[in-house]
């Protein structure tokens, strides 16, 4: 399984991520990648991991090798699994991959390609793959694979983040299998705000969460949400990726 | 490599890599004299083939960890130098080592009739990636020469041993089309002894490098060229250059 959670910038998208890491974590059997869509490394920082080396830096000693002369493709493929390898933060039956700070290092399409495979291939290792896109779908689509499971689209209750939700939807079409994408909602403070927006949106809102000092605290710490106790967010995060199958 | 008079391509005399072949020869000799070389027994049954993703938790010990020395390389020499089927260590087996990681070396000779040394060394390389075993994960860097190899909790409670990647390398390189032999060395010790493998390796590597600058680029320009120094010591690959200029200058503009 592979998902990536989406959204508007600030909507939680990093928390739902990190939550889902802290309940995989330690599963029986379950082994999870989760993968650092934000540049500022905030999934890095809420789980407190540190990747050796980033994604970019992969991309950018990719380029090197192919500079260098490297030309074949089955060398290439193997030294990307080296370097994937390289970047990878372990905790326990958790991997962490960081996408890292994006740098114009110019147009290398076949570096590009032969990077998503070999992620889509470290992926294949995995029982869930979590990506914490840093925006839109395409980030996911540019750079890390060309196809995922399901996107989980994130919103605050503001309209804003709805019809950000609503235009990565339409972008998400063209490249998740089936189509499956569903909207949680987070920082709900009313119930009567999430029926409010279900009557808005033609999203299918599968769950919310509610406003929780507990989250706020962990963030405003930097404390690891390895150690997020059960809070009501906790709970809600848990219940609707339960719920939808995902984890 | 040569063309006989009706066209058809002669093997070429061996010898691409006798300098390497000599100084593994050599490393071989010194670890002898020390003590420290012994040849692993082939167990009766292979051990299974399969690939897998093996998290540091899953992982009872790690050779050539990009944090220690590691170093990886084939060649081809003279059939009567290549002991094939011959699995030799230096330094701790699997079961034998103390730490979760110790530096690690792995050079495969083998001997045989290349025609087209090019698809040969690229067949090699294909061979060696494609040994994927059952509880042992293994990552190439070829530009480092390097490999970075997990052994599993489970394989090692089952008796992996190096003996068992040496069998199935050399497996894997005789099914290769003009191998007739394959040895197989492997060095757990230290970093020094990986070490002193070095020189052979970078040996190695220039004169693939050389090589397939020659097959890819065909630009036979020796001016320019920044391997003419190991085509200079290297006769066969003057004897291809030469080969190949040939059969460009024949096939016309």
């Amino acid at each position: 399984m592979i998902l990536a959670v989406c959204g508007k910038g600030g909507v939680g998208k990093t928390t739902i991520s990190a939550v889902a890491a802290a309940t995989l974590r330690g599963r029986d059997g379950v082994r999870g990648l989760m993968v650092d869509g934000d540049p500022a490394g905030g999934l890095g920082m809420a789980l407190s991991l540190e990747a050796p080396k980033s994604l970019n830096d992969v991309r950018k000693e990719v380029i090197g090798e192919v500079k260098a002369g490297e030309r074949s493709e089955r060398d290439l493929a193997v030294s990307m699994d080296y370097l994937l390898a390289e970047a990878l933060a372990e905790n326990g039956n958790l991997a962490f991959l960081s996408i890292g700070r994006p740098e114009d290092v110019g147009c290398y399409c076949r570096v590009n390609s032969f990077l998503k495979a070999a992620i889509e291939g470290l992926a294949g290792g995995f029982d869930m793959t979590v990506i914490d896109a840093e925006a839109g779908i395409e980030q996911v689509n540019r750079k890390v694979m060309a196809t995922v499971d399901y996107v989980l689209l994130v919103s605050d209750t503001s309209a804003k983040g709805v019809r950000v939700a609503e235009t990565i939807k339409q972008v998400a079409d063209t490249m998740v299998e089936g189509g499956d994408a569903g909207l949680v909602l987070n920082r709900v403070r009313d119930e009567s705000e999430v029926e409010s927006i279900r009557r808005s949106t033609s999203l299918e809102v599968i769950g919310w969460i509610p406003e929780d000092d507990t989250i706020r605290g962990f963030d405003e710490n930097e404390t690891s949400f390895f150690e997020l106790p059960e809070c009501p967010a906790r709970v809600a995060i848990v219940e609707v990726l339960e719920d939808t199958g995902l984890l | 490599m040569e063309r006989s008079g009706e066209g058809v391509r002669k093997p070429v005399i061996m010898g691409l890599f006798d300098e390497q072949v000599e100084e593994v020869g050599r490393f071989l000799a010194c670890m002898r004299d020390r003590g420290d070389l012994r040849e692993l027994e082939a167990r009766g049954e292979r051990w299974p083939s399969g690939s897998s993703l093996l998290l540091a938790e899953d992982t009872a010990m790690e050779l050539g960890n990009p944090s220690v020395a590691s170093l990886s390389f084939v060649v081809w020499g003279d059939p009567a130098r290549v002991r094939d089927g011959v699995v030799s260590l230096v330094g701790p087996d699997i079961a034998e080592v103390r730490s979760d990681s110790v530096p690690f070396a792995q050079v495969l000779i083998v001997s045989g009739e290349f025609t087209d040394e090019y698809e040969s060394y690229r067949d090699l390389r294909e061979a060696i990636y494609d040994t994927l075993l059952d509880g042992f994960t293994v990552r190439t860097m070829p530009s480092r020469q390097s490999v970075w190899c997990r052994v599993s909790r489970e394989a090692m409670d089952k008796g992996f041993s190096l003996g068992d990647l040496g069998a199935a390398m050399t497996r894997n390189l005789k099914a290769v089309e003009p191998v007739s032999g394959a040895e197989a060395l492997f060095v757990t010790s230290s970093t020094v002894d990986v070490e002193k493998l070095a020189p052979a390796a970078s040996g190695a590597r220039r004169i693939v490098e050389a090589l397939m600058k020659m097959y890819e680029e065909e630009n036979f320009d020796c001016e320019t060229c920044e391997y003419k120094d190991v085509c200079d010591e290297v006769m066969d690959l003057k004897k291809i250059r030469e080969k190949l200029a040939d059969e460009k200058a024949r096939a016309g503009p």
